[in-house]
């Protein structure tokens, strides 16, 4: 049987939502910055470990400036998955996430929800893991989609607990 | 519809298509989307796979659901389009409003203002960066600068001390030099430092009332010894009609001309250094100074007078004269700071002019004197005074001892931090304590607060306390005065400096 989920990519903007989206569909990266309006939307077929074949629906949704609040809700209708984006060059964009995602999982509350730091080729990786521990910054993932490091292992994975 | 209604001005083109709950294309207008009837429409875009959720219309009424700003492409066509899905009990009415260049008109706006924000995050985490390097920067120099001053400190002083015992001629030129050295070691220091604080922005310029004769015969004098020992002449100008007191940074003045007429004697083995000053302009009460220090020396090559004022600079062929290059880039802030101004001109074998334009005040009122600097004497018939000197380092605590006990007024005694000095004046009585500040357990602040504070006797908590550190900066006195100490003394400080405060405050002391 087909399995067909819906995942959601959210945060606020430039942080990279794009750039993972495109990186996990297309194995693509381009340098500079394109905004994003609205949502644009593409399906990747997985291979799960037990053969089945997951259709991931992938929507790259336009980032907020304030709070994930502002994302259109009818763009969230029906996901299986939120991924909440984040930059690890930018403070301004974790050090409130746990208002976001507060709110997430009161609206959402049966939906999964991974937390995403992006950009990691930019950063020391192991001061930066320290430091969101410190600060308390929640993430399921360090990734770069520059650098593809971690962008496939996070999707395979999402995929295997999406299609539980 | 909330859509047509809303955005009429657009004059959307309108696609609408019937789908059943399956997912099969029932009708389509293919107004811009050439999707065909009868074919999935699951296949047609991966947005309409959200369809699958929708489960069946029971009731009579409609159910109108709307998704903003889609990007929807196939193989023919991308639209931007709002998405309207009317639920009703047999089928989904879909219908694609294209507003794909409104939105890509929005697009720009958007990427304007998300990019100038994404570029003012950038900078001002750069700002933030480039701040904390200066911070570290900063407290480098001044950890390199306590590092180096305290054993200079000891240099210096066991030279001062070596000085008075019998020396052979030999050893008196050999004692001179590392004398000279240690100066100069000294005065670089002060160089760094100074930089560090201009580029920080943490230099202050203090305007004081100043007499300027006496300032200029200062030059007169020390230059004038200079002169006669390198066989030069040395030729002091001041015009008459400049008022004999002005207000100015009178510190960083001396320090811009006294690094002048030092280079200037340095370039210079023959001829004549003529030192000039006039007056360049007068408004109210205040004054423009031009000083014009000009030499028959070396001389500078004209391409290179352009880098003279950058730090580290110093030209192939002067390498046997001893400096560091970072004096004239201090003159240049420092003038500068002043809101001065430097000009230089100068010809290979010749000879240099350096030209300072500096403003100053004056008082229109008739000036009142000059306090001069009060001489002390220890109280006579008292015998010898008792000193405690508290300092952690055996080699300061030696000089000092060295200096102390050579003047032969002093008894002295040595705590190596402020819990033992705690222990000392505990059991004996002193005319006076120098006391370090950084010592552990109880640093010299602490220890010093402990002594105003924890003791009813008089002689205990009234004690004349002077601080002594190798920290260069100019809050250190006033965080000596704060912590109850009576006086500070920066290290390296000579040998006649010490004593004469130490008088000072025995004599001050004696005279309450």
């Amino acid at each position: 049987m087909k399995l067909s989920k819906k995942v959601v990519l959210l945060g606020p903007f430039g942080v990279g939502k794009t750039s993972l989206f495109r990186r996990f569909i297309d194995n693509e990266f381009s340098e500079g910055y394109k905004v994003t309006l609205g949502v644009q939307i593409k399906k990747k077929v997985i291979q799960l470990p037990d053969g089945r074949e997951l259709s991931m629906i992938i929507w790259d949704t336009e980032g907020h400036s304030n709070s994930v609040e502002d994302t259109r809700r009818s763009y969230l209708l029906g996901s299986h998955a939120i991924i909440y984006v984040f930059d690890l060059t930018r403070e301004d964009t974790y050090k409130d996430l746990y208002k976001d995602l507060e709110y997430l999982k009161n609206t959402y509350s049966k939906v999964i929800i991974k937390v995403l730091g992006n950009k990691l080729d930019l950063v020391h990786e192991k001061e930066m893991k320290a430091n969101l521990l410190e600060l308390n910054i929640p993430f399921d993932y360090l990734t770069s989609a520059k650098t593809n490091k971690n962008v496939q292992d996070f999707f395979s994975d999402l995929a295997k607990e999406i299609a539980e | 519809m909330k859509h047509q209604k809303d955005n009429l001005q657009f004059n959307p083109q309108i696609q609408i298509m019937k789908v059943s709950y399956e997912g099969i294309i029932e009708e389509t207008d293919s107004n811009f989307f050439n999707w065909a009837k009868s074919t999935s429409i699951f296949d047609a875009h991966p947005f309409f796979e959200m369809l699958r959720e929708f489960e069946r219309n029971k009731d009579t009424d409609k159910t109108e659901l709307n998704f903003p700003c889609i990007h929807l492409e196939d193989s023919n066509t991308e639209r931007i389009c709002d998405v309207s899905f009317i639920l009703e009990k047999k089928e989904i009415t879909c219908i694609l409003f294209d507003y794909t260049s409104k939105y890509k008109d929005l697009n720009q706006i958007a990427q304007q203002k998300n990019e100038s924000i994404l570029l003012a995050k950038e900078l001002e985490l750069k700002n933030k960066y480039l701040l904390e390097k200066e911070e570290f920067k900063n407290s480098f120099i001044a950890n390199i600068n306590h590092e180096i001053r305290t054993p200079l400190t000891s240099i210096l002083g066991f030279v001062e001390v070596l000085e008075k015992t019998k020396l052979t001629f030999e050893q008196e030129e050999l004692a001179r030099i590392i004398k000279r050295e240690s100066y100069h070691l000294n005065a670089l220091i002060d160089d760094m430092v100074d930089i560090s604080k201009i580029e920080s922005g943490t230099l202050k310029i203090i305007e004081e009332r100043f007499d300027f004769q006496n300032f200029i015969d200062g030059f007169n004098e020390s230059y004038s010894k200079v002169a006669k020992e390198k066989g030069l002449i040395f030729e002091t100008n001041v015009e008459s009609n400049i008022q004999e007191f002005l207000i100015g940074d009178r510190t960083r003045v001396y320090q811009i001309l006294n690094n002048l007429l030092t280079n200037a004697f340095k370039y210079t083995e023959e001829g004549k250094i003529t030192f000039s000053v006039t007056k360049n302009l007068q408004r109210t009460n205040k004054l423009t100074l031009n000083f014009k220090i000009e030499d028959t020396g070396i001389g500078i090559l004209e391409e290179n007078i352009p880098h003279l004022f950058e730090r580290f600079t110093r030209f192939n062929g002067y390498k046997q004269i001893s400096g560091t290059g970072l004096g004239l880039a201090v003159v240049k802030n420092l003038v500068d700071l002043l809101n001065g101004e430097i000009k230089v001109t100068s010809m290979p074998e010749k000879g240099s002019v350096f030209n300072v334009k500096l403003p100053f005040k004056f008082e229109i009122t008739k000036a009142a004197p000059q306090k001069k600097k009060k001489k002390y004497t220890l109280p006579e018939n008292k015998g010898k005074f008792r000193v405690l000197i508290v300092e952690d380092k055996e080699v300061n605590q030696y000089l000092v001892m060295k200096i102390l006990i050579s003047n032969g007024n002093f008894y002295v005694d040595v705590a190596i931090n402020g819990e033992e000095a705690i222990k000392y004046i505990e059991k004996r009585k002193y005319d006076i304590i120098i006391m370090d500040l950084m010592m552990s357990p109880i640093d010299g602040y602490q220890a010093t607060h402990m002594i105003r504070n924890n003791y009813g006797d008089d002689y205990i908590a009234k004690v004349p306390i002077i601080g002594f550190s190798a920290k260069g900066s100019d809050n250190e006195r006033e965080k000596c005065l704060r912590a109850g100490m009576d006086d500070f003394i920066k290290k390296p400080f000579g040998r006649e400096d010490l004593i004469y405060k130490i008088t000072k405050h025995i004599a001050k002391k004696a005279a309450e």
